[in-house]
């Protein structure tokens, strides 16, 4: 069963999260295609954790604040929303609290595109990186870096779960300037 | 004691009592060491399914028939080499190739998956040649490309060659009658139930019942029992009706054919029709069968025989799926006496009368009638005929053609499974996914364990965005055969549809792991790593597609798509040619040769081709896009606009038609209708990347002067 997540838009802070992830279909993960570090890692809890699929292994920071993942791609993509899994429950101390995401071309000049608070995560929690503006639905960049500013009851360091980064589909059909909406073009579109 | 235990293990094949036809056939063998007892025990070995075994006895074996199961043995276990060396002891003698046409064919299945295409085009029409019912020779030739006229191949040879095979099985019958009274050996019990018609799955039962027929000729053996060869994948038993006839003493190597027909995992048998000859044939075999056990062998036109009863008239559901069954071997279809030949895909017996009654009149005639023999003959080669053309013309991709000739069959014929399927299969390749739909829906409905041309028929609810129909017949699929590599393509399309890429190329895998030679699945496998944006996989998948089967255009146009992608123009282009050899007649082909010639920046040509589509294919709306896009990026607004605005007439709710107007109106400077269409665009829920795009153009009309960056049109 998802828990409703509520979030308050002037604070920005979230509650809760979701049990099951549930993303919309024009949506696809784009991690894959991503080189992934951290700042730093307890030995046994490095940054594959965050990318096996497994809720059981956890990323464990080392070091100073603000713990930082960073995610870089091969060329500018369009990226919509960063999911994270974190747990209040299991973690206390180690949920992260305050989080701010910056994007950039590396690490010379990233710029923070959205702060977040979460109060006692417990599932997966969604941020979307679209602005108000709607020709911001995307934010269309080389990096992005998810960085842990504080964590509840101010613990040090930090643990999550799970991330996934998701950006919109590609134009199935290549070298086109729109994608086809109607059944009749999608038809014959492809061959199968 | 030899004699009986012979006995006895036929009889056991015959009843799929396969292990226990082993034990026996062991006592046999070490009690009388003989030529003959190895190949029964290969035989037994083979039927289950132990072809290593079969390998092993038969090892260093001459005579012809050992060389052909042992050849037929290292064929199952993909040792084609040594399978081609015991076809063909020296490569002069080639009419040595044991076991006639199913030897040739079998040769040239070899050479097929070996890649040596011409060697396996020779053999496969020798095969032709030596019995013109050896369908699957023909359908292979097809797939190859290289299959002649069916009226030429099923014509006036065929008839006379089928004759000669017939009136030489009389002949031989009435010599072997005289000498079945003379011995008794049949102490077998004749079950004559068993004679008739069988509704068992089995290959090698002829064998058994040639000698439950016993010296008299039993009036009532003329059942046919037709059996219809079954797809190897489709546990669903099947109702095989075995008929007699085999021959001579190389009942064996009659049996080999069958049992080669059968392993050869084809399914669908075809009911011939034939006259009483054919039982008479049969008794005579039995007779023979007995006197070749007592003695000498009799030389008999061994390769007549052979392609008499090599007919297997099948479909492969995908060209070879030597899967080695289970239990439900796949069946052959046997020449039997007058009833009906109904189109394979049939398990069930007889649907429809037999069009010519008469021949299947007194069973209990022993002689053959030579005018009947005639007209059945040449039904069954008509019958031939006519799907032969259809089966070409559907290869050859010509697919109105191969429509027109299948409305030719009689009702009866064209509600088989086979049939319904190659239509379904013609309308699929047309993109008439509507007419393909009701086709597969009929075929699935009369014939649901039927599973070959399922995976096309998921394609085509794939292709209508059918969700819960292709949910469903996935799921009725895997619960017929689990291990199908049909059924898994059909999951695999299911999960695509629904955008779980990762979990449709497990399924796919699967399907792959079922069969490795199951083309469509690789192609299949390549579409979902394309999805994956997981090129160099795609390249893979496709290729090995391609290196089974290269005629599979599907494989060609995937490849031209990941060249696409990957914006390597020049080689698209070449796969879009290729692609297009083999299919000439797909619009959707043509649009992205044209689209891959306008990216190498050969406009002219691309238009060409866009107009070429055009007229192919009338229904097609997207060259006249594609032409307004190139013309829009060469600058021609205005034509651009008069091509789009016709489009737009035909398809209306196109979001992305509009969006492309806006943008040339912009280009022309008529803001208001740039801005009109844009908001129509938006209207038509376009993709969320795309109304982002078209809202930041919108944006930008405002301010004309200021031009935007990059977004190009």
């Amino acid at each position: 069963m998802a828990t409703e997540s509520s979030e308050s838009e002037e604070e920005g802070k979230i509650r809760g999260g979701n049990d099951k992830l549930i993303i919309e279909e024009d949506l696809r993960e784009m991690s894959k295609n991503a080189a992934w570090s951290v700042s730093s890692c307890k030995p046994g809890n490095g940054v594959t954790t965050l990318r096996d699929d497994n809720l059981e292994t956890y990323w464990q920071s080392d070091g100073l604040q603000p713990h930082l993942i960073n995610i870089q791609f091969q060329k500018k993509v369009k990226l919509q929303l960063v999911v994270l899994y974190v747990d209040f429950k299991l973690d206390e101390s180690y949920t992260p609290s305050k989080i701010s995401i910056r994007a950039g071309d590396g690490f010379h000049n990233l710029k923070e595109i959205k702060s977040v608070e979460l109060v006692k995560p417990t599932g997966w929690v969604c941020l979307s990186l679209s602005g108000t503006d709607p020709r911001e639905t995307f934010v269309n960049t080389f990096m992005l870096q998810i960085a842990i500013l504080s964590n509840h009851l101010n613990g040090r360091d930090t643990h999550i779960r799970q991330i996934k980064v998701y950006g919109p589909r590609p134009n199935p059909i290549p070298r086109q300037p729109f994608q086809f909406t109607s059944m009749e073009f999608l038809t014959y579109s492809t061959l199968r | 004691m030899e004699n009986l235990l012979a006995n006895c293990v036929e009889k056991n094949l015959s009843q799929f009592m396969f292990t226990n036809a082993i034990f026996f056939c062991e006592r046999l063998l070490a009690e009388f060491p003989s030529e003959v007892n190895l190949q029964l025990l290969a035989r037994c070995y083979l039927s289950n399914s132990q072809a290593y075994s079969a390998y092993y006895i038969l090892k260093g074996s001459k005579t012809p028939q050992s060389r052909y199961l042992f050849a037929f043995s290292c064929f199952k276990l993909d040792l084609f080499g040594e399978a081609e060396a015991a076809l063909l002891p020296s490569e002069d003698y080639v009419d040595e190739v044991p076991g006639g046409a199913a030897g040739h064919y079998l040769l040239g299945l070899v050479y097929r998956y070996a890649g040596r295409k011409n060697s396996s085009i020779e053999q496969f029409r020798m095969a032709l040649s030596f019995d013109p019912l050896c369908w699957e020779a023909y359908r292979e030739l097809c797939s190859l490309g290289a299959a002649e006229e069916a009226s030429t191949v099923f014509g006036n040879n065929a008839f006379q060659r089928l004759q000669e095979t017939f009136v030489t099985q009389r002949i031989n019958f009435s010599e072997g009658a005289n000498i079945d009274q003379l011995t008794d050996f049949d102490k077998a019990s004749r079950d004559t139930s068993l004679w008739r018609t069988e509704h068992v799955p089995g290959e090698n039962q002829q064998d058994l019942k040639i000698r439950q027929l016993g010296a008299d000729i039993p009036p009532d053996t003329d059942r046919q029992l037709n059996t219809n060869g079954w797809d190897l994948n489709t546990p669903s038993p099947v109702i095989s009706q075995v008929l007699d006839a085999p021959p001579p003493l190389l009942h064996k190597n009659m049996l080999r054919s069958a049992v080669e027909g059968s392993l050869m995992s084809v399914h669908g048998g075809r009911r011939i029709k034939f006259s009483e000859e054919m039982s008479a044939e049969a008794t005579e075999g039995s007779g023979r069968r007995r006197s070749a056990r007592i003695a000498a062998k009799k030389k008999i036109p061994m390769s007549q025989s052979y392609g008499k009863d090599s007919y297997r008239l099948h479909l492969s559901p995908s060209e070879s799926n030597c899967v080695p069954s289970l239990s439900s071997m796949v069946e052959k279809c046997r020449i039997q006496s007058s009833k009906e030949a109904t189109t394979s895909g049939q398990s069930i017996s007889d649907i429809g009368s037999s069009v010519d009654d008469e021949e299947n009149k007194n069973p209990s005639e022993s002689s053959p009638d030579s005018s009947s023999l005639i007209s059945g003959i040449s039904e069954v080669l008509n019958l031939l005929k006519i799907l032969g053309n259809g089966h070409r013309h559907l290869l050859m991709y010509n697919c109105q053609e191969a429509l027109l000739v299948y409305q030719k069959l009689s009702l009866k014929q064209y509600n088989t499974h086979w049939v319904l399927s190659q239509v379904g299969k013609a309308y699929f390749e047309l993109q008439d996914y509507f007419n393909a739909d009701s086709t597969f829906t009929l075929a699935h409905q009369k014939y649901p364990y039927a599973l070959e041309g399922m995976d096309t028929y998921s394609t085509v609810l794939y292709h209508l965005k059918e969700e819960m129909r292709l949910g469903y017949l996935a799921q009725e699929l895997i619960s017929v055969d689990r291990l199908s590599p049909e059924s898994w393509c059909a999951v695999g399309n299911c999960y695509s549809l629904r955008k779980d890429h990762d979990s449709a190329l497990k399924m796919l895998q699967r399907a792959i792991q079922l069969n490795e030679r199951f083309t469509y699945a690789h192609t299949l496998c390549g579409h979902e790593f394309a999805a994956l944006e997981d090129f160099e996989g795609a390249e893979r998948c496709y290729r090995r597609a391609l290196s089974i089967d290269t005629r599979h255009y599907n494989a060609w146009y995937g490849l031209g798509m990941t060249y696409l992608h990957l914006e390597k123009f020049e080689f698209a282009e070449h796969q879009f040619q290729l692609a297009l050899k083999i299919n000439p007649r797909s619009s959707v082909i043509m649009c992205y040769y044209g689209i891959a010639l306008h990216e190498s920046k050969k406009n002219d040509e691309a238009l060409n081709m866009m107009e070429m589509a055009k007229l192919t294919d009338t229904k097609n709306p997207l060259p006249k896009y594609y032409k307004a896009n190139i013309l829009a990026s060469l600058g021609d607004y205005h034509k651009a606009q008069k091509v789009l605005e016709e489009l737009k007439e035909c398809a209306p709710q196109e979001s992305s038609v509009h969006a492309l107007l806006g943008n040339i109106y912009k280009q022309l400077k008529l803001y208001d209708k740039a801005v009109l269409h844009f908001g129509t665009a938006l209207d038509l829920n376009p993709s969320p990347s795309d109304a982002v795009k078209i809202k930041a153009y919108m944006e930008r009309l405002v301010i004309p002067d200021e031009l935007a960056t990059d977004e190009n049109l």
